[in-house]
């Protein structure tokens, strides 16, 4: 080690020549290289999200792999943000923690503004009058799932072009109050072939279930059933059986959901890899948030795999 | 009426007590000592007239420029301080030209009055930290009508160094203002053909004008749907003037 | 800092205390430097614009995809630009995009700014080809990191007639009567030449041969355009795993934007 400290890790110049800076664009030239993440490191695998009639099912398991290796076994993949928004997170675990950190300075910030309420005011909270929402909602203004799934979606684009992406895809599940009913004139069609669209405003004020997708390149959706990584390939196929739109999902209750998830989180430990059988669950109503982080699996039975060959489709 | 200012004067961007802008209220005054300069609206165009100081008959009276083209549908003419509405009359013609760029179709004049007065009031010092430093020490000391024609029809816009506008269906502004507007207070009026509002501008000039008026010491210009905007060559300003000596 | 220079020859490489078998890095022997991250992805899916005479048709299936994998049934494409607020009212522009889907939606907020903006500062509304130039230069100003998205524009212009622009990733424009867009776009074109510029028709009755007379389009009634419209995208939900769902059509006529809603197969 010499005096000094910008030498300090980095090859010895006396014998392995400066640093060669030729290669980087100009603007990098006699300036360390700016690095970013490239490929995840430590990683979660995928996040289910689930709509009922008056809220939404939300699981990750509690695994962090480092590549194959199931490197820790307690990381706690969903993160309340507040009693109307959790966020569920697939990817990259030291992203997670980033974004996690930035959801927390940001309600801290929401709070000091002093526009919202915490879950124990719910009781004496004044009824709201700048809103304008009468008696259906009490509380003042807080920050909800789709307020949060729009700010994360715009942090992700935002990161993704400054070609340094934080390597996730999240699920945001919570409640959101739909926009007053759009004027007729824009909409009204007396056509006979169309339907009511899948997702629509609810005429209603009444906070509604919502659930939203999006990942490191700023990609964003919305449906009643939402899976990230393995999940969509697995988990959304047994959850559309159910809740093929949403009708069936406004028809479904809180412990069929939870039903439904519960059985995909097996079918995934069953058939990824990269999953463990301990998971956290999380169901979202008008109540609030109600997290449980240390689900075991239960019913797991090997026994179909006797019956299995080659890739499952094989039947000699 | 000048004394006793100094404190407030300093600062250019400093209130009076009483809430005034000394400098900027002096640029109004200098103003007063440009020629002449008048404008009339009507269902057909818009006219702008401007006198021109001949000073010494040694002046080549061409180059005496005070009514100039900002896009093809708009023009206007100064009163003031020629050189700054050089700068002023270039950001409007850039204006008018990158809107053109951007968006496929003529600035409106209102949009172009408003570029003009956005540069109207960035003087003086700029706050520490400001990202935009100030491009100019002291007020504009310039005043513009601006005429144009465009989808709304023929319009006519004073602009002032205070960076406020107003639009008006005739207005004098420059050493003969006071007198001028009086006159066309008493003469205009809504049905005024483009021909009566050039005799009337014309008439107007000739009698706040110190110098007898001819065709070479004012200039007229105008603005029509068809022709868009116009400065008026010799044989027609001598056709003109050659009206109202005519008349009188 | 000296001694990060000091090693640097005057020939501008760098030199060794002992010699080297492999040099320290160095551009010209190696292939350029790889980054891993891709910052696009296709979302599939369809739009389709015809303009007729006194209405524009825009329509897209709400289907998002990524790979073989459907994210959602229902994603619009279409956008409704400009008007009051975050409910557009009163709006007679719409914005299709197909493509990246999140290139997508920021190119729109952007052009919904723009529009807005343009209102607060000329005090009129913005014309649909004022518009359409403005989109052009948003997506060139991008041209070195494209909204990698085909755009296709539509509403009424000032003289009544309906309007559809369309457009490349970096900005290059058209107005044209009938544009497909996105996944199954090579589908449904050669339909749409055949059926509204009505390419390769002949009258029936002329006599075979070089100088058989070609059929002239004619200005397109709503009802019918609308039936080509839906045609098109059943045929293409029949050919292409990319498109589906449901159709969402929006109608720009003078009186603003009439949205209908039909499923498409989901297959």
């Amino acid at each position: 080690m010499n005096h000094l400290p910008q030498a300090w890790g980095r090859p010895r110049d006396d014998i392995y020549g400066a640093y060669d800076h030729s290669y980087l664009p100009q603007t990098h030239a006699n300036t360390h290289p700016t690095t970013h993440t490239q490929s995840p490191v430590v990683t979660g695998t995928s996040v289910l999200g689930l709509k009922f009639k008056d809220g939404v099912v939300l699981a990750a398991d509690n695994l962090a792999s480092y590549g194959s290796l199931a490197r820790f076994t307690d990381v706690k993949r969903l993160k309340p943000f507040n009693r109307k928004a959790v966020v569920g997170f697939g990817g990259d675990v030291s992203d997670m923690q980033y974004l996690d950190r930035l959801l927390n300075s940001l309600d801290v910030q929401e709070n000091y503004s002093g526009a919202a309420t915490t879950e124990e005011d719910d009781g004496e909270a004044p009824a709201a009058t700048a809103d304008g929402e009468g008696g259906e909602d009490k509380h003042k203004a807080i920050l909800d799932a789709k307020n949060l799934h729009t700010y994360l979606s715009k942090v992700l684009y935002k990161r993704r072009s400054d070609f340094n992406p934080l390597w996730n895809a999240i699920l945001v599940a919570g409640l959101t109050t739909p926009p007053p009913p759009a004027p007729s004139t824009s909409t009204s069609s007396p056509k006979d072939t169309t339907t009511s669209k899948p997702t629509g405003p609810a005429p209603s004020r009444k906070p509604i279930p919502y659930l939203a997708y999006a990942d490191l390149l700023g990609t964003t959706y919305s449906s009643p059933t939402l899976a990230t990584g393995f999940g969509a390939h697995l988990a959304v196929p047994i959850m559309r059986r159910a809740v093929p739109d949403e009708a069936a999902a406004a028809k479904l209750s809180r412990e069929e959901a939870v039903e439904i998830v519960k059985k995909c989180m097996k079918v995934l430990f069953y058939r990824d890899a990269r999953s463990m059988n301990e998971y956290s669950l999380c169901v979202i109503d008008g109540k609030g948030v109600d997290l449980q982080e240390n689900i075991k699996l239960e019913g797991e039975s090997w026994a179909f795999a006797e019956g299995i060959k080659g890739y499952g489709t094989q039947t000699v | 009426m000048f004394i006793a200012r100094s404190e407030y004067d300093r600062g250019i961007n400093t209130f009076s007590p009483e809430g005034r802008l000394f400098q900027v209220e002096y640029s109004l005054e200098a103003i007063k000592l440009g020629s002449t300069a008048i404008g009339i609206t009507t269902s057909s165009g818009t006219v702008l007239g401007v006198e021109k100081r001949i000073t010494s008959s040694l002046l080549e009276t061409s180059s005496v420029e005070k009514v100039v083209e900002i896009d093809r549908h708009i023009g206007c003419a100064m009163s003031g301080l020629q050189a700054d509405a050089r700068s002023m009359i270039e950001h409007a013609r850039v204006t008018s030209q990158s809107h053109v760029f951007h968006y496929a179709e003529p600035i409106g004049v209102e949009s172009c009055t408003q570029a003009i007065c956005d540069l109207a009031l960035r003087f003086g010092e700029s706050a520490s930290g400001e990202e935009e430093e100030s491009i100019m020490s002291r007020p504009f000391g310039v005043a513009l009508l601006i005429a144009g024609y465009d989808e709304e029809g023929p319009s006519l816009y004073h602009a002032e160094p205070s960076g406020t506008f107003y639009r008006y269906d005739a207005k004098a502004i420059g050493s003969g203002s006071e007198g001028a507007q009086a006159e066309l207070q008493s003469s205009y009026h809504k049905s005024l053909t483009l021909q009566e509002a050039e005799e009337l501008v014309l008439k107007t000039l000739k009698q706040v004008m110190e110098e007898k008026l001819d065709a070479n010491n004012v200039q007229l210009a105008s603005v029509t749907k068809d022709k868009g905007f116009r400065v008026y060559g010799d044989e027609e300003m001598k056709a003109c003037v050659g009206r109202i000596e005519g008349d009188s | 800092m000296a001694a990060f220079t000091s090693y640097v020859s005057s020939a501008g490489q760098p030199s060794y205390s002992f010699p080297q078998q492999q040099s320290a890095p160095s551009h010209a022997s190696r292939a350029p430097i790889q980054h891993s991250f891709y910052p696009y992805t296709d979302n599939g899916g369809s739009t389709l614009g015809i303009s007729g005479d006194n209405f524009t048709i825009i329509a897209g299936d709400t289907r998002s995809t990524s790979g073989y994998n459907i994210n959602t049934r229902y994603e619009p494409k279409l956008f409704r630009i400009g008007g009051e607020g975050s409910e557009h009212k009163g709006s007679k522009i719409v914005l299709s995009v197909v493509g990246f889907a999140a290139d997508g939606h920021a190119l729109k907020e952007r052009l919904d700014t723009v529009v807005k903006m343009y209102r607060y500062q000329h005090g009129k509304e913005m014309s649909v080809n004022a518009c359409a130039q403005r989109l052009s230069h948003i997506l060139y100003n991008k041209r070195f990191f494209p909204y990698y998205v085909q755009a296709i524009l539509g509403g009424v212009d000032e003289e009544g007639r309906g309007a559809l622009y369309s457009y490349d990733p970096v900005g290059s424009y058209e107005r044209e009567f009938c544009r497909a867009a996105g996944a199954g776009a090579s589908l449904i074109m050669p339909f749409l030449d055949n059926q509204v510029n009505l390419k390769n028709q002949y009258e029936p009755a002329a006599p075979q041969g070089l100088e058989k007379p070609q059929l002239v389009p004619q200005p397109l009634q709503r009802a019918a355009t609308e039936e080509l419209v839906r045609d098109a995208f059943t045929s293409a939900v029949e050919r292409h795993i990319e498109v589906g769902d449901g159709l969402q059509m929006m109608i720009i006529t003078k009186d603003g934007i009439e949205e209908v809603f039909s499923p498409l197969k989901m297959d």
